[in-house]
């Protein structure tokens, strides 16, 4: 019994020691990312080089193919279309974004009544579920719907655009959807960082003589600087994966003129079966943003640490 | 509040209220130039406001304020060339030492070649020449002082405003900044205002010095005025460190001649009582006396105290008496080696005596001799 | 008199007035384009069938009705026309309760995890500088280029379209916010209060449950609420991982979607349904949202 005791006695002194404390801490975390991701990241390697389609068995009896399905990858103009089409409505909606975004974030940056509840307004578009922001997009954009008739007593019937029929308009109806949704993002990131901001300098400088426009572009804006560039890189990188407003609003069609990047690897492995196809897809894709992130994030580091 | 010297700045009823609470009550106050003036009170006094409302960082609620007999009273800041050194020194920490000294001069679109002499001549003389290419987030507080005020200088401004810029600085390397700021005032001649609520600070540095207490100004003078002749009971316990004894007396008319009354003892004021009488003695008098004026010695004369505390000082310590249950300070050259225990003597000093009106809060008369 | 406390510029009076009132408008123009979306939405969803597809569209139905909603959860309930134009294959209501099961438990899973580890690597440095940074990856890979490999894994331990397999990859993908929110409001307790508690001889245990714990009970409330939002509106995985046994809402409303025929009624009406909760929860975080979100980069 004593023995018994003794024993517990030394794993509570075990238990309540630094190290262990947080290793223990950690343990839960690395458990859980450790089952979520290591497995899957092992499995898609292993497919990549494999030809697996479900309907000929289970994965196990995969042929191996090497680098078969790179080769695939690299010739597959619909990939590169995918690609290309991805790039554009990034660069166009965070672009257009950020814009909004900052001009927002200034336009309330000065108190004024009712200010907070402009801002309840201006950031619901962001917790929407997704799909809801889909569908209403879509529901905006229909033949007969509102943006048609604002469309249409504006510049009269023929000004009206069969918005999801042809590629170019069903993508600018997603990137106004993305901004309708996103813009709120940047507006926050530069809200919060522009109230964040000592007013002991922007005193100082009117003092020394600059006018608002000077003070804000000399002093203010600079200092906001390092969080404008991680709202950017994060907001760029959660658009590159833009997916489920896509899947409502147009479902990647007419055909596939309007797929992105995510779509593709969607309907390559789930539509198409061809598993291990998207698999090296999803490798290229995973390899190139981690590279991408990389460098983007390594000049930040510089200002953090 | 005449003074000789040219008339540089002026506040006449100046009122500032924010929201239902008064901050500056009815400021009026001339400045000359070349002056080095103070702004002493504690913590709340609306010192720092008057000072924000002379720079245009605030604007007055009531009343006007003059620059050379100009109306600058709603004037923004950015016109004003008041130069303002901040307590945190408000440098721009993304921006090099030279860019931030450049700042005000690049506005005013000055040649490049100007710009180039004038911030160097400022660098050489504050010391900065090695910082230029440093970025001012990296500077220690000294260094970020002296970028803070040559920053200001450089654009030639009539005076310079400067919010407690030593609060943040360690005691021993304070005094020496001190000393540094007031011999460079002097060198250049630039109209200062300094706001502080070290007294001893602002007896050190000014020529004149501000008292405030809760918005109103409660005496303007030299540090040996408002040490010497406090104008409020506010004045004579706020300057002056240990801070002067004051005790509540009683005015008694008995015998023919008048006398101050505190407990069993009594001072006669036949010299002042034409004063005294002017001033509603019956709502109750003051009576002050400075811990150095006091005289204290073991011979039996005077009040006895207990002593309670000795703190040397070098040449100087300060005691802290019970005199018959009330703590009173009085200071004494070290020789006369006073121990914690004794019992002492004191004596005041008819002439280091002062009255004055509980009614009023003012004074009456320093000195009953 | 009453004055501005600060003339920023020496503007007179009447451009002043202007630009106020310019200002004031086009505050009021962006609120509404942002309302305009949400206001449409609403509006379909209280208009019968037949005003579906009318145009030019109006704002306010001619005949409101509540039957949209009905179906949803009652689908042999409407009456009359639109009874039979209705023909809704189920009652939502079993998504709902699996989204209402899920997604709180994910959420709970996720910022427990997160918090521990968070005050791991806050306090001890745990996994260096980088860490963060590292568990931010996760974020950034395009979840379809997972769910490949992850539905194979799956299949293998059979977690297909169960309660339990949503709730793992809920937490484990919104790990990274909970870490990274946390870890910043962990930040923000200053590390004496910790030490003076250790030097009273509390174990590490009892510091970080009596004394972290309620100081930060705000941020973890912000971060919860945050989390639940992302895993409530989460759509992608839900798709791939679940049928019919564990479908949630936002799949459920993409199937509204898709079906044939077009029942924007009660697919609007769902829409609504499915946003009030996150709009709720969202107008309660927002003001730790505002003050949150400067990545703590901006600090002098």
């Amino acid at each position: 019994m004593r023995r018994l005791v003794a024993i517990l006695k030394s794993l509570l002194y075990l238990f309540n020691r630094e190290k262990f404390f947080k290793n223990l801490l950690v343990l839960p975390m690395q458990l859980l990312l450790n089952f979520l991701l290591l497995p899957p990241f092992a499995i898609v390697i292993y497919l990549a080089f494999v030809n697996w389609q479900p309907i000929f068995g289970s994965w196990t009896e995969a042929p191996f193919v090497g680098v078969n399905n790179f080769i695939r990858l690299f010739a597959e103009p619909r990939f590169y279309e995918a690609l290309g089409r991805t790039f554009v409505i990034v660069i166009v909606a965070v672009a257009i974004e950020f814009m909004l975004g900052l001009a927002l974030a200034v336009l309330f940056s000065r108190p004024f009544w009712g200010r907070r509840i402009c801002t309840s307004v201006i950031l619901y578009p962001m917790m929407l579920p997704w799909v809801v922001v889909g569908f209403t997009f879509y529901l905006l954009f229909l033949d007969h719907g509102p943006v048609n008739y604002v469309l249409s007593s504006l510049f009269g019937p023929s000004g009206m655009i069969s918005w999801f029929r042809s590629p170019i308009s069903a993508i600018v109806a997603i990137i106004i959807g993305d901004i309708w949704q996103w813009t709120p993002f940047m507006f926050l990131i530069f809200y919060s960082a522009l109230g964040a901001l000592p007013k002991d300098p922007k005193e100082a400088a009117m003092t020394l003589g600059a006018s608002s426009w000077q003070i804000f572009r000399y002093i203010t804006f600079p200092m906001i600087k390092p969080v404008v560039y991680v709202g950017l890189v994060i907001r760029a990188l959660e658009c590159f994966k833009i997916f489920d407003l896509v899947y409502i609003m147009t479902g990647g069609g007419p055909g596939v003129s309007t797929e992105t990047l995510s779509l593709y690897i969607y309907r390559v492995a789930f539509k198409y079966g061809q598993l291990s196809y998207a698999a090296a897809v999803a490798i290229i894709v995973l390899l190139s943003i981690a590279l991408v992130s990389r460098l983007a994030v390594r000049p930040l580091l510089k200002e953090v640490v | 509040m005449a003074q000789a010297g040219v008339l540089l700045l002026r506040l006449q009823n100046v009122k500032k209220v924010f929201n239902s609470f008064v901050a500056v009550d009815n400021v009026t106050l001339e400045v000359a130039e070349g002056e080095f003036v103070c702004f002493l009170g504690p913590s709340g006094c609306g010192k720092t406001t008057t000072l924000r409302m002379i720079a245009g960082l605030e604007m007055p609620t009531e009343g006007e304020i003059f620059l050379r007999e100009k109306r600058i009273t709603y004037l923004p800041p950015q016109q004003r060339a008041i130069g303002f050194v901040f307590q945190n020194y408000a440098l721009f920490w993304h921006m090099t030492v030279y860019e931030n000294l450049v700042f005000g001069l690049r506005l005013r679109r000055f040649p490049a070649a100007e710009i180039n002499k004038r911030v160097h001549e400022i660098a050489e003389r504050f010391e900065l020449m090695d910082l230029l290419k440093v970025r001012a987030a990296l500077l220690d507080l000294s260094a970020m002082q002296r970028v803070a005020i040559a920053r200001t200088l450089l654009i030639d401004p009539h005076l310079l405003l400067l919010d407690e810029p030593l609060n943040n600085i360690r005691p021993g390397l304070r005094e020496m900044m001190r000393a540094d700021l007031k011999r460079m005032q002097q060198e250049l001649g630039k109209t200062m205002i300094y706001v502080t609520h070290d007294q001893e600070e602002a007896l050190t540095l000014g020529d004149r010095i501000v008292v405030m207490s809760k918005g109103k100004i409660e005496q303007v003078g030299s540090p040996q005025e408002v040490y010497d002749v406090p104008a409020t009971l506010f004045v004579a316990g706020f300057i002056g460190r240990p801070p002067m004894n004051l005790f509540d007396v009683q005015y008694e008319v008995e015998n023919g001649h008048s006398w101050l009354v505190w407990r069993q003892h009594r001072w006669c004021v036949d010299k002042v009582r034409n004063q005294i009488e002017a001033a509603q003695p019956e709502k109750g008098l003051v009576l002050g006396v400075r811990p150095e004026k006091l005289k204290i010695s073991y011979e039996a004369s005077g009040i006895p105290a207990k002593v309670l505390l000795v703190q040397p000082l070098g040449r100087k310590d300060v005691l802290t008496l019970d005199l018959e249950g009330t703590t009173v300070h009085g200071v004494i050259p070290s020789e006369l080696r006073i121990n914690v225990g004794d019992v002492v003597f004191v004596e005041f000093p008819p002439e280091g005596m002062h009255v004055f009106s509980t009614a009023t809060k003012g004074a009456i008369v320093h000195g009953i001799s | 008199m009453k004055r501005k406390n600060i003339a920023m510029t020496a503007r007179p009076p009447v451009i002043s007035a202007i630009l106020w009132i310019l200002h004031r408008l086009v505050v009021l123009l962006v609120v509404g384009v942002f309302l305009v979306p949400a206001v449409w939405l609403l509006s379909i969803s209280f208009k019968p069938p037949t005003e579906w597809q009318v145009f030019p569209p109006t704002l306010i139905p001619r005949s409101p009705t509540l039957d949209n909603y009905i179906v949803l959860f009652k689908p042999e309930a409407p009456r009359g026309t639109a009874a039979a134009m209705l023909r809704v294959t189920e009652p939502v209501t079993k998504s709902f309760l699996n989204s209402l099961i899920v997604v709180p438990i994910a959420t709970a899973l996720s910022v427990t995890v997160g918090f521990l580890a968070a005050y791991a690597v806050a306090r001890f440095r745990v996994g260096g500088a980088f860490m963060p940074f590292f568990v931010l990856t996760t974020r950034m890979f395009p979840p379809v280029a997972f769910a490949v490999p992850l539905l194979v894994y799956y299949r293998w331990l059979r977690l297909i379209d169960t309660p339990l397999g949503l709730i793992l990859i809920y937490a484990g993908f919104t790990l990274a916010f909970s870490l990274w929110m946390t870890k910043g409001f962990i930040e923000g307790v200053p590390r004496h209060i910790e030490e003076a508690a250790i030097l009273d001889g509390a174990s590490p245990w009892r510091v970080l449950f009596t004394i972290t714990l309620p100081i930060v009970k705000g941020g973890l409330a912000a971060t919860t609420l945050f989390v639940f939002i992302l895993n409530w509106t989460e759509f992608l995985y839900a798709l791939i991982f679940t049928s019919t046994k564990t479908i949630t809402v936002p799949v459920q409303l993409s199937h509204y979607v898709g079906a044939v025929g077009r029942f924007y009624g009660p697919q609007a009406a769902l829409g609504v349904v499915a946003s009030i909760p996150v709009v709720i929860l969202g107008y309660m975080i927002q003001r730790y949202l505002v003050t949150g979100f400067s990545f703590g980069l901006i600090r002098r």
